[in-house]
């Protein structure tokens, strides 16, 4: 057996936390192996001590054969490694050519040579198949053209084992496709893929060997044959989870939000939202998909009073909402789980305690005559802490002290209390580990028992389909069509989700 | 028109490269830490050290090479210092570059009363300026009258003004160009492809301090040869006002060079008319100032803009109807 890369008792520490622990992982030469786990189970530690950006504690790495200290990148490079990061590493300003060569470029006389650059890239993208302008400049070009550049950039440095960390996190699901198919012809090329992934609809599709990592140790490497969704999910998480779609019972129908005609502009002051209509009823999840950027962060802005509306009209239980402050608009029954969950969701400064206190500073019993009431404060945190199964030593440890998914418990626990009957929930699994998912997900459901009136936004279809009633793609800012949540499927999912109408689509066919 | 005749002539043009030079130089130094991502605002300090060192040398060596020499080691010793502090030690920049400055001032005083023994500036005790260089074919081909806006400048003009195009050069064609730009841009990028950040930003950091020894060293021994207290007079400030509108690109700095050479060259000739030298003095910040405003105001923050945008909101009687605005293709 040709063995690419074999690591052996790999342990790495960060103070008293270990976050590989004493891991052995073997690739062979021509696979596609992926390296699956929660996040914080240690997979981008371990990708990070191959390529020699951390060093190991224990534990020894080879490479080809060859036993090797990989002190830095440039020894993995050397050795035909080559990562693509998680965070594209590309410089706006620059071309794609001056990109794709930053570090080893072609000089002349001293000068870098800018044509026989862009000639060698153009070369180097035809043989790939990687399609790219080399003359353009970076800013401004779609992510999943700026992966194809980095995925270049490797290349170009004679990467025979390539690293690719979390590379779907960023793609629409037709992207997610094309870089397979481009993964599977380096594969085909004998050439080595280890892939870093979340996502077990993406490990299942393309992985040829799964390696599954929980608390920074192995729990199994298998062939994908040999393993079921279920499987994994249980290894990854280390119990049964489900996200199937959830059963429900219709809900009451009441109308209690109705959007029509709105528009909003963005930061850049361009058009963000183009007449959007949607309306939700009591009772009813409406799932709002896309690819992050396509105006569902002004929606949800605009409908909790944090932007302004340039036009249209957006009505909560019949009254207007636009035009009112946040504070105006919760009284009415909103409740907002933002997207980023640390930039508005909390402050990660102040208590759990001070952090369920927002909002109802004003309210029997948190205060009287004027005065909060830490100890009914604390409480009531310790309450909601463990209806809502977060985990922490007390309601007066900080915010920012706890995992994401407990953070986000703790943003989901004060809004779906808060009274509202309309709950505007913006990516509540973004970065959260399954287990809490799913939790999540079952929070949620409750909610809409309730018969309370629920607009998801998420760019996970996943998510949408396991418990969403109607969803609506966007794109650009409109609404290009709505699926019914009980028949979604991906592939005209994904053509919204790209622009494309698909129906049009279907007529051109 | 006479008096026209007798503030806009060859001799002002003169006046404003003259002027320029100082400021044009140091911002070019400045121009390599801007590219680099560090905002260097020490350049004020390291040119007064400089120029203090430059006299010394002069006096010392008996030539004014020699204390041109002198005056770029000290500044150099100080953009080493600042880059220890800044990059290997990760002090905040603005604070070590105040510190510095602060240090440059107190520094210069002492040590000219120590050596000197007096207070406020040194002149003649045998320091030498620099040599005025005559082009040889100038006066034939431009005549008498025009020559001399080319020829007889000290060599750091002529250093200053042919560094912007050699700079743009470096920047657009260059290996450590490219790397200075990605350092300040994406230092990620360059982590990862093996570019050393801290080499880099030392590299930017000391060529900061070597153009910044030049400017020290032409305002001490150039068209003046003496060495006064504080005599960088907020040039190294201007100059950091430059770079923050330029973004260190060395033409928009030889612009804005330019715009503060002219206005200080032209507040000289003000002094003709009899106005109060303190107001005459402030002409060239003034007018520098005004320039940065009108420059930055399509940038301006994000606060300014949203309250702004508040307040005409609030003060708009139908505050939908801005909808009605939107270009007419975008609606569906």
């Amino acid at each position: 057996m040709d063995i690419a890369v074999q690591l052996q008792g790999i342990t790495k520490r960060f103070d008293a936390f270990t976050a590989n622990d004493r891991i052995d992982l073997s690739v062979r030469r021509g696979e596609i192996h992926a390296i699956i786990g929660e996040n914080g189970a240690g997979k981008t530690t371990l990708m990070n001590v191959l390529f020699g950006l951390l060093q190991p504690d224990e534990g020894t790495i080879s490479v080809n054969g060859k036993p090797l200290v990989v002190t830095s990148p440039a020894v993995a490079i050397a050795e035909g490694l080559g990562m693509v990061h998680q965070h594209f590493k590309l410089v706006p300003s620059l071309t794609v050519a001056d990109n794709i060569f930053l570090g080893m470029e072609i000089r002349k006389r001293g000068l870098i040579d800018r044509k026989a650059q862009i000639e060698q890239a153009r070369t180097l993208s035809r043989k790939f198949g990687l399609n790219v302008d080399p003359a353009e400049r970076v800013a401004g070009l779609s992510v999943g053209i700026e992966q194809r550049i980095e995925i270049l950039k490797v290349l170009a440095r004679n990467a025979r084992i390539i690293i690719l960390d979390e590379p779907t996190a960023v793609l629409t699901p037709q992207e997610s496709r094309d870089l397979f198919a481009t993964l599977r012809s380096f594969v085909e090329d004998g050439m080595t893929v280890i892939f870093i992934s979340h996502h077990l609809e993406e490990v299942m599709a393309v992985s040829d060997t799964i390696t599954v990592l929980r608390d920074g140790r192995v729990v199994a490497t298998r062939g994908k044959s040999e393993l079921s969704k279920r499987e994994l999910v249980r290894m990854m998480v280390g119990r049964d989870v489900s996200f199937d779609r959830r059963p429900r019972s219709p809900g009451s129908g009441r109308a209690v939000l109705s959007v029509s005609d709105l528009w909003a502009r963005d930061d850049r002051r361009l058009p963000a939202l183009k007449a959007v209509n949607l309306s939700v009823s009591a009772g009813e999840i409406v799932g709002i998909a896309g690819v992050a950027g396509n105006g569902q962060t002004e929606l949800a802005e605009v409908l909790s009073g944090l932007r302004p509306a340039s036009h249209g009209s957006a009505l909560l239980h019949g009254k207007e909402l636009l035009e009112h402050s946040p504070a105006e608009i919760r009284a009415r029954g909103l409740a907002h789980v933002p997207g980023d969950r640390l930039a508005r969701g909390v402050d990660g400064n102040a208590t759990l305690s001070a952090n369920m206190l927002m909002g109802r500073q004003r309210k029997q019993p948190y205060s009287r005559r004027g005065l909060i009431d830490w100890r009914a404060v604390d409480r009531e945190t310790k309450a909601l802490m463990q209806r809502f199964d977060i985990r922490a030593r007390g309601p007066r440890d900080l915010a920012s002290s706890l995992s994401g998914g407990n953070i986000q418990k703790v943003v989901l626990a004060r809004e779906f209390t808060a009274g509202g009957d309309f709950l505007l929930i913006d990516q509540p699994t973004r970065g959260v580990d399954i287990g809490a998912q799913e939790a999540i997900h079952s929070e949620i459901m409750r909610q809409r028992a309730d018969d309370k009136a629920i607009l998801l936004i998420s760019t996970q279809l996943d998510e949408l389909a396991a418990l969403a009633d109607r969803i609506l793609v966007m794109f650009e800012g409109r609404i290009m069509g709505e699926i019914d949540g009980a028949a979604m499927d991906e592939e005209s999912i994904g053509l919204m989700m790209a622009g494309i109408d698909p129906v049009a689509a279907a007529e051109v066919q | 028109m006479e008096i026209l005749a007798t503030f806009f002539n060859v001799g002002l043009v003169v006046a404003t490269i003259r002027t320029t030079t100082p400021i044009l130089l140091v911002a070019l130094g400045g121009s390599f830490t801007t590219k680099a991502g560090i905002f260097n605002i020490g350049l004020e300090g390291q040119m007064l050290i400089a120029a203090f060192f430059a006299v010394i040398g002069s006096i010392w060596t008996g030539s004014s090479f020699g204390g041109l020499l002198i005056g770029v080691a000290a500044a150099l010793a100080f953009a080493l210092v600042y880059a220890v502090l800044v990059v290997s030690f990760r002090a905040n920049e603005v604070v070590v570059g105040l510190a510095l400055n602060i240090l440059a001032g107190g520094m210069t005083i002492s040590l000219m009363k120590a050596i000197f023994g007096t207070r406020g500036s040194v002149v003649g005790r045998g320091i030498v300026g620099l040599p005025k260089v005559q082009l040889p074919g100038a006066r034939d081909i431009l005549g008498p009258s025009y020559a001399q806006l080319i020829s007889g400048y000290t060599p750091l003009v002529y250093v200053a003004f042919l560094s912007v195009p050699l700079l743009v050069l470096f920047y657009a064609r260059t290996r450590l160009g490219l790397y200075l730009r990605v350092v300040g841009e994406k230092p990620e990028a360059a982590e990862t492809l093996g570019i050393s950040i801290a080499r880099v930003r030392y590299i930017a950091s000391l060529l900061c301090g070597l153009f910044a020894g030049l400017a020290g060293a032409h305002m001490s021994l150039g068209y003046i040869t003496m060495f006064t207290e504080n005599m960088s007079s907020g040039r190294g400030f201007m100059a950091v006002a430059i770079l923050i509108f330029s973004a260190g690109d060395p033409l928009k700095v030889l612009l804005g060079c330019l715009l503060f050479g002219f206005a200080d060259a032209f507040s000289l000739r003000l002094q003709i008319l009899n106005f109060p030298s303190y107001l005459i003095l402030a002409v060239p910040y003034a007018v520098a100032l005004l320039a940065l405003f009108a420059l930055s105001w399509r940038t301006r923050p994000k606060l300014i803009r949203e309250t702004l945008e508040t307040m005409r909101n609030a003060l708009a009687e139908k505050p939908q109807d801005s909808g009605g605005k939107l270009p007419a293709d975008n609606r569906p």
